[in-house]
């Protein structure tokens, strides 16, 4: 296309239709670099415009630490309670009276004569419920 | 290590991928569509218009357009280099339509060449050249222009120049034509400035 053998030189016309090709190969190859600025600019307007409501997470998830929901149960119960040291308190309060309920340690068994004057065989802990109950 | 792969991936990836991502609000996304389209835009804006400020007024306004048509771009329906030269072929229309409208437009839009440098210097004769060529082409009637840059410069296909411009393939090859007989006949009557006669 751009070599053409047939005796004419470039000061013809066909030539210069022939050095139109090169003519465009250089403008191609001399097209001007954009500035910093204007790229800079048109970053700034791409961030700006950015839709923000489906934006990608920071870090990948492979790295997000592992949540279990039984974990995260357990986890609200003990701050519910107070804490593990009041968790700890009251685990050593059931295993005290579930001991005590059981080996009825020879000190306690006396306890209740001295003070309510007679063995304590039944506790009523709401006095009025069963005359309620059967309707007395 | 996840991020470059990442980053490495849109480099590869189509126009097309990439500004979904963009959509999606990968920050790299933008980065990659500025590196990719901006030089495009630019140069072909530059060759239209024969202004540098202008050009880069035009860039920056058609890749604001591409940003905010992002999160309603549907797939498949238009190429993103394709709707960037057809946004960029409009701003400069307009950008020309108000120079015309301005009564002190200029008709010499060509650069000033030094005095004295012509045919010093192989580069300063290419510098002319391509003067020579950026005048004959803001000589040329817009369309033609706009067929023939595209076409040679920017080295488009005809159906995508088609596309761009909104005619068919065989009118996009009638400007063409046309555009580069009228560039041949402006350039040989300069052919002696051109520095063609030292050349060989």
């Amino acid at each position: 296309m751009t070599a053409r053998n047939d005796g004419m030189t470039r000061k013809d016309g066909g030539a210069a239709e022939g050095g139109l090709d090169d003519l465009f190969a250089a403008a191609r190859a001399a097209t001007p670099a954009p500035s910093e600025a204007l790229m800079a600019q048109v970053l700034a307007d791409a961030l700006a415009e950015q839709p923000r409501a489906a934006a990608v997470p920071a870090s990948p998830p492979v790295f997000a630490p592992v949540r279990r929901p039984g974990r995260a149960l357990w986890a609200r119960l003990v701050w519910a309670l107070g804490g593990a040291g009041a968790l700890a308190g009251m685990g050593t309060a059931a295993a005290a009276g579930l001991y005590i309920g059981f080996a009825q340690p020879s000190g306690l068994a006396g306890l209740d004569e001295a003070m309510l004057g007679a063995p304590l065989e039944t506790v009523e802990l709401i006095p009025g419920v069963d005359a309620f109950l059967s309707g007395n | 290590m996840p991020r470059d792969m990442q980053a490495e991936d849109l480099a590869a990836a189509s126009d097309e991928v990439v500004l979904a991502r963009y959509a999606a609000g990968d920050p790299v996304a933008a980065r990659v569509l500025t590196l990719r389209l901006v030089p495009r835009a630019l140069g072909y804006a530059g060759r239209l218009l024969g202004d540098a400020a202008e050009a880069e007024d035009v860039t920056q306004e058609a890749m604001l357009r591409l940003w905010r048509a992002a999160p309603g771009w549907r797939a498949g329906e238009a190429q993103v280099s394709t709707w960037l030269y057809r946004v960029v072929t409009n701003l400069c229309t307009d950008r020309l339509r108000a120079r015309r409208r301005r009564p002190a437009a200029a008709l010499d839009e060509a650069p000033e060449v030094p005095d004295g440098a012509r045919g010093a210097e192989a580069g300063m004769i290419e510098a002319d050249r391509l003067g020579a060529l950026q005048a004959a082409l803001a000589a040329l009637p817009e369309r033609q222009r706009q067929a023939v840059v595209l076409r040679h410069i920017e080295g488009l296909g005809n159906p995508e120049i088609a596309a761009v411009m909104d005619i068919g393939v065989e009118a996009v090859e009638s400007l063409t034509a046309r555009a580069k007989r009228a560039l041949t006949a402006i350039l040989s009557g300069r052919r002696e400035e051109l520095g063609y006669d030292g050349e060989e």
